[in-house]
């Protein structure tokens, strides 16, 4: 396949900001606290890179979405947004109905920060809200309060941001189930675009895991996982904000485009540290990564640090750490798993799944439309069981006998 | 006598006669240094040199050395220069060191005139040491004791001695005072072989009778037999046969180990060394058979030979079924060397196609299921060991049932007979109420007591049903005595007993490979540990489980493993991806060593669960 080929499927872009103001405890992403001296240079870097990109094939490419992640890409000054979206809009193209995020911390965001950002074409904010009791932000080590987040809603909706979207965390082992749910009823009044509402999860490696594993820190409850994920999709629900996937809510046509395209096996461009890409083998051999025959994809991560990022940039235009050849096999499972997380679900392709599947639907845990699966409900609650069941046993190779043993 | 020196044989040795031969073995415990005193006497002899001795030179297998037991039986060659000036044949013959080798054990000394019995200084006699002496006593073997390991801080060689006195009855001062490990006291031990064993008595001229004491398959000449010659000649050319397989052949190359095979022209009594005749199977030379000459046979056959069979039985079933043939096929390779290991097709419900195995017991059986696994990449499903059953029918019929499943229906039986066995138990005797206790909960009947003199420890003896030491006995006698415990026993009989099949029924589906033979008295005890134990190691569905135990057709205990009620990970953006699709595969090769049983994915260990039930 050519890389002009693979451009006929919309091609969306992340880039990763890795700046924080405060580290919170639970995060395992990269990210760097305070560090101001580094945005330029690592914004340049990341210009850099893009072009680098580019020049694989999709140079002047409309891309479909972009999504600034981080970290908090909020933290960045207007001139450095407005350089890196300039340099995206060079390097490739935005499409005119084209996504564009933001990831945003509610702490200090001012009317003047929104208009700029509507100014310079960004259409969607995600808004770290996380919780709205106090105490909840005070364990979960944020650096904003209920009053911060509301004020940052405000401020970005009486900027004329239509395209919201909050991010909650529930189970934290510091709110009640009756907290969490006055904290969505207050969130729904203001009518959200979107809402992405995820468990705590302890990652291995984080302080949060560190504390939890020396007696410090509670661990969230497991009876709270289900309890207040059922208790938020019905709320959300209520309020008209449709599950369309296991963690994320939407009113109908607000759905986040950028991240459909994760769950639908699209493909997407990355840049910053620690950024993950997805590509064609046709593209990325545009870049120089060769692969064998049977690639179908190919993953690529960044280096996480900063420091090391802004360097291998500068040596090698890319700040690439490594990369990971997607055949068929592995392709199909990543289908499976992603699009079952999704209110369409995924078509089933095999009459083995297919099997599967109709002792799945008399469990109650999927529906078959025609060859097309759907979690219900209880399915998305177990859906990596779910996922494992569709997939069935992984084929081995018929053993190798040794010799006749001698003694 | 015109024999011919081969290869790298000394001439003198040619000339040798019986008086300078000393067939012996070495008897030890676990660890007290048996095979690396063997080391030491190859390395003194010169028969290996410092520099080609890998430790543990005689345990060939991978598993020997890494277990520290031997499982076949060795035999090696050494010239010994005596302080009497002349030199010595020492065949040193290694022998297996555990309970389920008794036999080959039993073999492999009766080639032998005299045994070293090696005991650590601060260890004492063990069971299992104490049972192979008396065996070699009774077969008429000089003992010479060594303590060994003196060079250990917490050994007390003196005490030693005399518990030796005490319970073997040889004078404290004849014990050698030894540390293989640093030499001190190896040239005395040499010298004891000369002095206080006797050479092999045997008649040269007399018609042919040899002891097999071991056989080993080798991929490129077939079966080589491990022969002692007891009277008579064996060369290349002679007309075979042995007198208990009735097997005839012609022998192609007799030799000796030193240790690597050496030709030689001939075999005369007293020598020890092999044969080799194009034997296709192992089953044709068995352990304990006597050779003779086809047109001079001896009229009698040497003592003794008994046929070995399995003693606990336990079903192999590939976890994949497309292994099947795979394992046919790595059973047969394993069985060309291994006699005593027996195995027929069987069909379970639960478990598929796999094999009725039969083993010596159960270091047997963990030995040739981690062969398996190991050499031929099999991922196996072994079932609970079971002992055979006599069963009587009311119609007359005797059966003999070594699967639980196939016992037939209750209304059908008239009596089932367990078999029992003669177990002896070496205890300090703090631990001795735990161990009568287990002995006592396991349907042990006390035979005898005795204290070994000056009183720490006991020689415990129990009557006891066999199958009840095959389930976890070893581990919970040895976890009851903080390891100090050993044990040893021998089959003595069957005896009727209210014996009940336990089954289990997972989801509603009785799970044929699950079901276990249990006394009445303790079914429903057994049952209610089984299923507990059962919904323990079966993992959660996604739907909820129903574990059941009955005794005919009647449930007498149950357990319930919930359903599974949260599985999914709430996040999964671009970065997530390829983590989550590596804990999918890792997860499906899980799901790959579980077996699914009617819709209930079953692991490995389920199978197993009826030996870690601590009662």
């Amino acid at each position: 396949m050519t890389a002009e080929a693979d451009l006929a499927q919309p091609l969306s872009l992340y880039l990763h900001v890795p700046f924080c103001a405060v580290h919170c405890p639970y995060c395992d992403f990269a990210i760097h606290i305070g560090a101001e001296d580094l945005h330029r240079p690592y914004i340049e870097a990341v210009i850099r890179e893009l072009r680098l990109l580019a020049a694989g094939g999709a140079e002047r490419h409309p891309l479909d979405t972009v999504y600034l992640g981080g970290g908090t890409p909020s933290l960045l000054d207007r001139q450095l947004l407005e350089d890196l979206l300039s340099a995206v809009r060079e390097a490739f193209a935005i499409a005119p109905d084209g996504e564009i995020t933001i990831e945003a911390n509610p702490t200090d965001l001012t009317d003047e920060q929104a208009r700029g950002w509507l100014a310079l074409g960004i259409n969607r904010v995600s808004l770290g809200v996380q919780s709205l009791d106090d105490r909840s932000l005070r364990w979960l080590g944020r650096n904003h309060d209920r009053s911060q987040a509301l004020a940052a809603i405000e401020v970005l909706q009486g900027a004329g941001l239509e395209n919201l979207s909050c991010d909650l965390i529930y189970a934290i082992p510091e709110q009640s189930t009756e907290v969490f749910a006055a904290g969505i009823r207050a969130l729904a009044s203001y009518s959200p675009a979107h809402v992405s509402c995820y468990e705590l999860t302890v990652e291995a490696g984080t302080p949060l895991a560190w504390s939890v594993a020396q007696g410090r820190a509670k661990a969230p409850r497991e009876r709270d996982f289900l309890e207040q994920h059922r208790l938020a999709r019905g709320l959300l629900e209520g309020a008209g904000l449709l599950q369309y996937e296991v963690s994320n809510y939407a009113r109908p046509g607000r759905e986040s485009r950028h991240n459909l395209g994760y769950w639908q096996g699209r493909h997407y461009l990355a840049a910053g540290c620690g950024a993950h890409g997805f590509v064609s083998p046709g593209m990325a051999g545009g870049w120089g990564i060769e692969t064998t025959p049977s690639a179908v994809g190919v993953r690529y991560w960044n280096l996480r640090n900063a420091s090391t990022y802004i360097k291998q940039v500068g040596a090698l235009g890319h700040g690439r750490r490594g990369q990971e050849e997607i055949d068929e096999a592995q392709r199909e499972a990543e289908r499976l798993a992603c699009g079952l997380r999704l209110r369409d679900g995924v078509e089933l392709s095999q009459p083995q799944q297919l099997a599967t599947a109709e002792d799945l639907v008399r469990l109650g845990l999927l529906t078959l439309s025609g060859s097309r699966a759907i979690a219900t409900t209880s399915g998305i609650e177990v859906l990596d069981r779910v996922t494992l069941e569709l997939l069935g046993p992984v084929p081995v190779p018929y053993p190798v006998s040794s010799l006749p043993g001698s003694n | 006598m015109g024999r011919q020196s081969v290869g790298i044989i000394a001439p003198q040795m040619a000339s040798q006669a019986t008086s300078r031969i000393r067939n012996f073995s070495i008897i030890a415990h676990i660890d007290h240094g048996k095979s690396t005193l063997a080391d030491r006497l190859l390395e003194l002899t010169g028969t290996v040199s410092a520099r080609d001795l890998t430790e543990q030179m005689l345990d060939t297998m991978d598993l020997e050395r890494e277990r520290g037991i031997t499982i076949k039986a060795q035999a090696v060659r050494m010239s010994y220069q005596a302080q009497d000036g002349l030199t010595y044949e020492f065949n040193l013959i290694d022998t297996p060191g555990h309970v389920d080798f008794a036999y080959e054990v039993s073999r492999a000394l009766a080639a032998c005139e005299g045994a070293l019995l090696v005991v650590d200084a601060s260890q004492g006699i063990e069971a299992q040491t104490l049972a192979n002496v008396y065996k070699a006593l009774e077969l008429g073997l000089e003992i010479v004791p060594v303590v060994n390991k003196i060079d250990l801080p917490q050994a007390d060689p003196e005490l030693v001695r005399e518990e030796i006195a005490r319970v073997i009855g040889i004078p404290a001062e004849r014990s050698i005072l030894a540390s293989a490990r640093t030499g001190e006291g190896v040239d005395r031990i040499l010298e004891a072989v000369v002095t206080a064993l006797p050479p092999p008595v045997g008649d040269a001229e007399a018609p042919l009778r040899a002891l097999i004491f071991d056989c080993k398959y080798d991929a490129y000449r077939g079966v080589v037999v491990y022969v002692r010659v007891m009277d008579g000649r064996l060369r290349s050319g002679t007309q075979i046969r042995m007198m208990a397989s009735q097997g005839t052949f012609a022998v192609d190359e007799v030799g000796i180990f030193r240790p690597s095979m050496v030709a030689v022209d001939e075999l005369t009594a007293g020598e020890v060394g092999y044969l080799i005749a194009s034997i296709r199977n192992v089953r044709d030379s068995k352990v304990g058979d006597t050779i003779t000459e086809v047109s001079r046979p001896a009229r009698e056959a040497l003592p003794g030979y008994r046929q070995v069979s399995p003693m606990v039985w336990a079903g192999l079933f590939p976890v994949e079924g497309d292994d099947y043939q795979g394992l046919k096929e790595a059973l047969d390779r394993l069985q060309l060397n291994d006699a005593a290991l027996t195995f027929e097709a069987e069909t379970s419900v639960a478990l598929g196609f796999g094999f009725r195995c039969g083993f010596l017991g159960l270091l047997h059986m963990e030995i040739v299921q981690e062969r398996l696994e190991r050499e031929f990449q099999l991922n196996l499903i072994t079932t609970a060991p079971s002992v055979a059953y006599r069963v009587t029918l009311r119609n007359g019929t005797d059966l003999e049932i070594d699967n639980p499943d196939q016992l037939p229906e209750v209304g059908l039986i008239e009596t089932i007979e367990e078999p029992r066995v003669k177990l002896e138990i070496v205890v300090p005797r703090e631990h001795l109420g735990g161990i009568m206790e287990l002995c006592q909960e396991r349907r042990g009947e006390f035979v005898q007591l005795e204290y070994q003199p000056p009183g720490e420890r006991a020689l415990l003896t129990y009557d006891l049903p066999l199958g009840e030491i095959i389930h976890d006995f070893y581990d919970q006698l040895k976890s009851r005595s903080r390891g100090y415990a050993s044990m040893d026993y021998q089959l003595t009989g069957y005896r009727p007993e209210q014996l009940v099949k336990l089954d289990v029924l997972v989801a509603g589906s009785r799970v044929d490979a699950l079901s276990i033979i249990v006394h009445r008295q303790q079914a429903s005890v057994q049952g209610r540990k089984l299923v507990q134990r059962l919904r323990q190691v079966i993992p959660r569905q996604l739907f909820e489980v129903a574990i059941q135990a009955a005794v005919g057709g009647k449930v007498i205990a149950r357990e319930t493993v919930p359903a599974l009620r949260k599985d999914v990970l709430a996040k999964c953006y671009g970065g997530d991806i390829t983590r989550k699709r590596k804990l999918l595969e890792k997860q499906r090769e899980g799901k790959q060593r579980m077996k699914r049983v009617g819709s209930v994915e079953i692991p490995q260990e389920a199978f197993m669960a009826v030996l870690s039930l601590d009662r």
